[in-house]
């Protein structure tokens, strides 16, 4: 495959089919880490170590798996990865791991996982399968990680565990608890949506002005 | 049926070989996460234990069971510091089930005479920003130098007592005074065990004799 074709893996994983802010999976480990940055980036990091196994295994075997057994085949490739990423980061990030606790157990019925694993890790060579891996990881890990600060800083005043918005101000709690991670999901999934219009617009009135360019070519830099 | 065979044999040597691959992390991992708990521990009992110990505290244990400590009838960990083999003051963990969520451990370390030198809460699941304000503040360092009789009346301001209770969260800090007061109580009852001599000290005449007698301390 082309150069390019490796480009457009990369930018749908990070923002055009972003997981969590396009596609809407792994809503509950969204939904329930995001509660500051430092969680955000644990938590997706966590997974992306999973997805980029998990991707690179499933396409490597995806010639010898018969189709019926599929599912329960990435099922196990992905559950050996997490217990794997589990163990590690038991013996190496003591502290991450007891704060983000059950969840890391749970990356195994992550959605995005088995969701890549089925839709282009099994379609799809190693390297692609890898950047793809990769790419979906730190796109989901930016998801969370802009979650997980607007949650912070508006319900408990601080960024990385540091205060940052004086002493005056007042943290609205419910952005810490349950409602507060549905809200401010919903107001970032709209603005990558306008987001996104915006891009279509701009490249569908730049492809008017001149029929010759080729279509899809780069969106102008939002 | 061959078919059939096929994608079973396929799946047994999936399996497999994720087993070797998860049985060889656990291999890799084992030591490395069994120090990390016990330095994690030795870290903890470091903190509220009264100063100036020279023994193992994490090897120098009593076990007792009391449902005052907490409610799944677990036996409870009492690490004992001694200076010279004379007992400084104990280490132990009492749960307190009465909280926002779920259970919260509170470590707490008192000297031999029953007075907390500190508490650490280990473990919890209160309210982000609520209850969880007992781990971010000062709060525990109000336990420091309180006994069973000091303060008279033991609870959080709303209920008359001598401890602050934080906005919005009362059922955290009650929960959290009330089992802190539970562990002194059966620590005042069972004092004598508690600190008894350790088990290979064998007694008073050599735990005054042997000195700082490190060897002796572990089982």
């Amino acid at each position: 495959m082309s150069e390019l074709a490796s480009k457009k893996v990369v930018l749908d994983g990070l923002w055009y089919n972003n997981g969590v802010l396009v596609q809407m999976l792994g809503m509950c480990p969204t939904l329930a880490v995001s509660t500051n940055a430092e969680n955000g980036i644990g938590m997706g990091l966590a997974t992306t170590g999973v997805l980029l196994g998990s991707n690179v295994i499933v396409s490597v075997i995806r010639k010898v798996i018969p189709q019926d057994v599929r599912i329960p085949a990435y099922i196990i490739v992905i559950a050996a990865f997490v217990t794997i990423v589990d163990l590690l980061m038991n013996a190496f990030f003591l502290e991450l791991h007891k704060t983000l606790g059950i969840f890391i157990p749970l990356i195994v019925v992550n959605c995005i996982i088995l969701g890549r694993a089925e839709a282009f890790a099994s379609k799809n060579g190693v390297f692609h399968a890898m950047l793809d891996g990769i790419s979906t990881g730190v796109g989901f890990t930016l998801a969370l990680v802009v979650l997980g600060s607007v949650r912070e800083i508006l319900g408990a005043g601080q960024w990385w565990g540091m205060d940052v918005m004086g002493a005056s101000f007042h943290p609205a709690i419910s952005m810490i608890l349950p409602p507060g991670a549905f809200i401010a999901l919903g107001f970032i999934m709209a603005g990558t949506k306008g987001i996104n219009l915006r891009i279509e617009a701009a490249a569908a009135a730049k492809a008017k002005e001149s029929p010759a360019a080729p279509a899809g070519a780069e969106p102008s830099p939002a | 049926m061959s078919d059939l065979v096929k994608m079973g044999l396929i799946l047994t040597v999936v399996g497999g070989v994720a087993t070797g691959f998860m049985a060889a992390t656990e291999e890799f991992t084992r030591d490395r996460i069994a120090e990390a708990k016990r330095r994690q521990l030795q870290e903890a009992l470091g903190k509220v234990l009264p100063e100036g110990f020279d023994n193992q505290p994490a090897q120098d244990v009593v076990k007792l069971t009391d449902a005052r400590l907490n409610r799944s009838g677990k036996p409870v960990n009492f690490y004992v510091a001694r200076k010279g083999g004379v007992p400084l003051g104990s280490a132990f963990t009492v749960t307190a089930p009465d909280g926002y969520s779920g259970n919260i451990d509170v470590l707490v370390g008192v000297s031999q005479d029953g007075v907390i030198s500190r508490i650490e809460i280990v473990a919890h699941a209160e309210t982000p920003g609520l209850g969880d304000k007992m781990v971010k503040t000062d709060w525990p360092k109000s336990f420091e130098g309180k006994s069973l009789g000091n303060p008279v009346k033991w609870g959080v301001k709303k209920d008359g007592g001598t401890f602050d209770q934080f906005a919005g969260a009362t059922i955290t800090p009650r929960a959290v005074v009330a089992a802190v007061h539970r562990g002194l109580e059966v620590f005042a009852e069972r004092r004598g065990e508690i600190l008894a001599p350790s088990t290979t000290s064998g007694g008073e005449a050599t735990a005054v004799s042997g000195g700082p007698g490190q060897g002796g301390e572990k089982p």
